[in-house]
Formats: structure tokens, C-alpha cells, sequence
């Protein structure tokens, strides 16, 4: 088994990595996010046990958008609770390809992959000390701050008389469905 | 003299005290998250409806105190390595593009202050 991840920081952030702003491009419907060579290790006895390779893995996604937008309201102040985050979302799909290697050479592979029929969303979200604002600061601080080109506000909002409202919360579980991002198993 | 140059000593170290170290505002995690034995808490949830997902509205975000556009989505596909053996492939990559507001490294002694930032982020 392999899994690629850069890690947990120190603070408890679970596997990001920043990236350049231009790596992710957002138009219309669609984000697309390319890059190449991002360090990683290949965690090979996730989640736990030892045993790490240094390595990059490089990929190409585009997740796209489609349906009627939800809006998410806070409905607890649990801060611990899935449920304190406000935001509009659609359902989304994405469909990718990768590649990933070993710094020392040792292994290699490419390949692709789809989220048909597995759960996907993309909009707008604030949380924390944001989840208190309105919408439009959102919708706001996309396009202008993003200096990217192809994106309208009107475009991440959707049509706000087509909204689906949808701010219960539904089933809570504690099984590690996440558990392997880029997981290659034999 | 020796007086006025002690008090200018004192005002330059003062001032220099009083300035934030520059460095990335580093995001801070989500306080909450899923409990997984037994290795503990990882602070992040998993969005989706069904058995082992948290539901359709639980927090897909990955930084706390953020306000930012989001994608994510669970997926499955194939690899084949440079030997052509083949494997199976689960990804979950999220990506978060906004607003957030993380610790700068202050006065050393891992003392933080918050920050305003703006920031792309890819969850792999």
C-alpha cells in the first residue's frame, strides 16, 4: 500500500500544502488546479506505524459544478461540530490524473481517476471568526482578489433565486472514509 | 551623552521588539474533527450522506477561521507503475482559495499572533 500526503503539521493541519494562487483557475463552472512536483511522503503503514519515503507527486484535476446551489447555515456552536460553517455550495464532480515517484528513484506510477458516483461539492465557505459574516463577503473576495481572469461573481453565487436551502444536518459518522488520499493498493 | 545614548539604545531595542517577525501566516486547523482509533483526532471531517461520512453539511474545510471558495470530492481510479504492476487509487483533494486568518510566529519562545491572509491551498 502506498499513501501520498505531506503530512500533519505540528498544529494539527491535516495534509496541505500552499500553492501558488495561479495553480488553481476558476471559470464558470469549473476549477481546475495543476500542479507538479509537490514534496510528499509516501506514508507506507497509514495511518499509523513508521515508515516514510520522501517523494512528489504531480496531477491535474478539474472539478466541475452543476445543479442548484445549497446554502449552509451554522447550526450549532459546538465549536468542535461539523455544522458552525455557513456557505453556498453545489454538488461536484472532478476527474483527474497523476503522477507520483520516489525522490531516489525507486518507484514511479501514473494514473487517472473519477468521482463518478462518489460525493463532491465546490462553492463558498466561511468558518470560524468568518462564519458570522454575510454571503456577499464572499462573493466578494473571489474574483477581485483572486487576479484571475474568466470568473464572474454571478458565476461562484449562481442564481440566488435557484437556491436549494439545505442546512440540516444530516448523518454524523466517525469512520476514516478520507483515510487514503492517493492511495495505490496492490 | 553616555545617558542619551543609553536612551536611544533602549528606544531602538523597544522598537525593534515591536515589530512583528515577518514570515507566512500559517493556517491553524479546525478545532473539531473525526476521532479515529486509535490514533486519535484528525481535525478534519468528511462531508457526505451515508454510513462513515459526517453528513451533506459538515465542514468539507480543512482551516479554521477561513473564508474562501472550496472544492473537494472523493474519488476512485487505477495506476500503473514503471514495473506495470497496477493498483487501485482513492483520492480525496480538496482545494481552498480565500481568506484566512492563521498565526505569524512572534517573539520567538513559539509565541503567535493572529494574521490576515490570503492564500491557495491544496489538501492531498
Amino acid at each position: 500500500m502506498h499513501d501520498f500526503n505531506p503530512s500533519i503539521t505540528p498544529n494539527g493541519v491535516f495534509w496541505i500544502v500552499q500553492i501558488p494562487d495561479n495553480a488553481v483557475q476558476i471559470t464558470g463552472d469549473t476549477l481546475t488546479i495543476h500542479l507538479q512536483n509537490i514534496a510528499v511522503i509516501d506514508q507506507l503503514h497509514f495511518p499509523g506505524g513508521t515508515g516514510n519515503a520522501p517523494a512528489t507527486v504531480s496531477f491535474d484535476i478539474t472539478y466541475t459544478k452543476s445543479g442548484m446551489p445549497r446554502r449552509v447555515r451554522p447550526t450549532s456552536s459546538d465549536p468542535l461540530s461539523p455544522f458552525t460553517w455557513a456557505g453556498k455550495m453545489w454538488m461536484a464532480t472532478n476527474t483527474g490524473t497523476f503522477s507520483a515517484a520516489y525522490n531516489d528513484g525507486s518507484f514511479a506510477a501514473t494514473g487517472s481517476f473519477s468521482s463518478s458516483g462518489n460525493f463532491g461539492e465546490m462553492g463558498t465557505e466561511r468558518n470560524g471568526s468568518f462564519a458570522a459574516e454575510n454571503d456577499d463577503a464572499v462573493a466578494k473576495l473571489l474574483p477581485s482578489e483572486q487576479g484571475q481572469t474568466g470568473v464572474g461573481v454571478s458565476q461562484l453565487v449562481g442564481n440566488k433565486n435557484a437556491e436549494l436551502r439545505s442546512d440540516l444536518p444530516l448523518l454524523k459518522g466517525r469512520v476514516p472514509i478520507k483515510g487514503f488520499p492517493l492511495r495505490t493498493a496492490p | 551623552m553616555t545617558k542619551g545614548i543609553k536612551i536611544a539604545g533602549a528606544l531602538c531595542i523597544l522598537f525593534l521588539c515591536s515589530l512583528r517577525l515577518t514570515g507566512q501566516v500559517l493556517p491553524v486547523p479546525l478545532p473539531g474533527g473525526d476521532i479515529i482509533q486509535p490514533f486519535g483526532l484528525f481535525n478534519q471531517f468528511f462531508p457526505g450522506v451515508g454510513a462513515g461520512f459526517d453528513g451533506l453539511n459538515a465542514d468539507p474545510h480543512g482551516i479554521n477561521n477561513s473564508r474562501t471558495f472550496v472544492a473537494m470530492g472523493y474519488t476512485a481510479g487505477t495506476a500503473t507503475d514503471s514495473n506495470g504492476k497496477t493498483y487501485n487509487v482513492i483520492t480525496d483533494i480538496r482545494v481552498y482559495q480565500g481568506d484566512y486568518i492563521g498565526a505569524v510566529p512572534t517573539y520567538g519562545a513559539g509565541g503567535t499572533t493572529s494574521a490576515k491572509a490570503h492564500g491557495t491551498f491544496v489538501e492531498i
